[in-house]
């Protein structure tokens, strides 16, 4: 018994062919590009790629400059100095619409979901609040202090690879405290 | 002679011959084309995929079983996937041996799913991915393709 799936001719194998060169172009392109993330480059995000990427020069990443991450990305970003005062409104950054508050509380199942995979802690510590986030099961990320009234935001630009207590991709995570009044710590 | 209005009776009676036609024509050619539009738009789910992985590997990473997310050899498994992916869409898409495409499919998402399964059990994210392997699956079965590049 034979069973016969299709075949293939000589039109088909160059297209194919030809597909399979483009997709060989896209992924040179995509392995020059390995490090950066939609968020990583964005905000600054949890996956340890970023975290030594030359993203952190990338000009989309210079127009955050509040947006936080744990451990060693904030101190990549701590390598050029930071400017003072408040930085641009949270809600004039494109990657507003999937920021999900995480304090003040209540979180919203939104937030919960979104920090999926994280480990993000915020605690009052005297006049303001200390913020720690990072990596569920990695080691512990350095705490970071701001004044009272700060708000506290997960990134999550799809929620759909949260999944089963899992983040599937930690590229589109990131972590952003605001000022009372909405703009970007620095 | 003068024909007499038909009764309302009549007129259920005449249409219904009608309406039977009409849906068996329509049951045709859906059964001519489902397997088609299937396979054009699996080859989409495909692409879209594909696609992403080759131009972000660094995103998808955290889906390669075993290795870490931050290391090169799941990029390059990434990279290796979405050219996969993409060249299967491609064959897909055009009905380029749409059978064998759609068992390597097939098989590949049932990779998927098993990889997603073990490291985060049932979810939804599992489940959408059987739904994706069962239309595979489906695709490896039929025999009658429309829009296919031949020669």
């Amino acid at each position: 018994m034979s069973i016969r799936v299709g075949s293939a001719g000589p039109r088909g194998l160059a297209l194919l062919a030809a597909v399979g060169v483009a997709a060989l172009i896209l992924g040179v392109q995509g392995w020059s590009a390995r490090h950066v993330g939609l968020m990583t480059s964005a905000t600054g995000g949890f996956s340890t790629p970023a975290r030594s990427s030359p993203a952190a020069s990338t000009p989309r990443q210079a127009a955050s400059p509040g947006a936080t991450s744990p451990g060693s990305a904030a101190s990549g970003q701590g390598s050029s100095p930071a400017p003072s005062g408040a930085g641009p409104l949270l809600s004039s950054e494109p990657y507003a619409s999937f920021a999900y508050q995480v304090w003040p509380g209540p979180t919203g199942a939104a937030a919960q979901q979104a920090m999926t995979g994280l480990a993000i802690s915020v605690k009052r510590q005297g006049s303001g609040i200390s913020v720690t986030a990072g990596v569920s099961g990695q080691p512990a990320p350095a705490v970071h202090s701001y004044p009272d009234g700060a708000r506290v935001y997960v990134l999550e630009a799809a929620l759909g690879d949260d999944s089963g207590g899992s983040d599937f991709n930690l590229g589109d995570d990131g972590l952003v405290v605001t000022n009372a009044q909405g703009r970007i710590a620095q | 002679m003068s024909q007499r209005p038909r009764t309302p009776r009549q007129g259920t009676a005449v249409q219904l011959p009608t309406l039977r036609r009409a849906a068996e024509r329509a049951s045709a050619i859906a059964a001519e084309w489902t397997p088609t539009v299937s396979r054009v738009l699996l080859g989409l789910v495909l692409a879209w995929f594909g696609y992403h992985e080759l131009v972000r590997p660094g995103e998808w990473t955290g889906y390669v079983p075993v290795f870490s997310p931050g290391s090169s050899l799941a990029i390059v498994l990434v990279l290796a996937h979405g050219w996969i992916l993409l060249v299967l869409a491609a064959a897909l898409a055009a009905g380029i041996a749409p059978r064998t495409a759609a068992a390597i499919a097939a098989v590949m998402l049932l990779e998927i799913v098993i990889s997603l399964s073990a490291t985060a059990g049932l979810s939804d994210l599992t489940l959408r991915d059987v739904g994706v392997l069962g239309l595979a699956v489906g695709l490896t079965g039929c025999t009658r393709h429309r829009l296919v590049l031949r020669g």
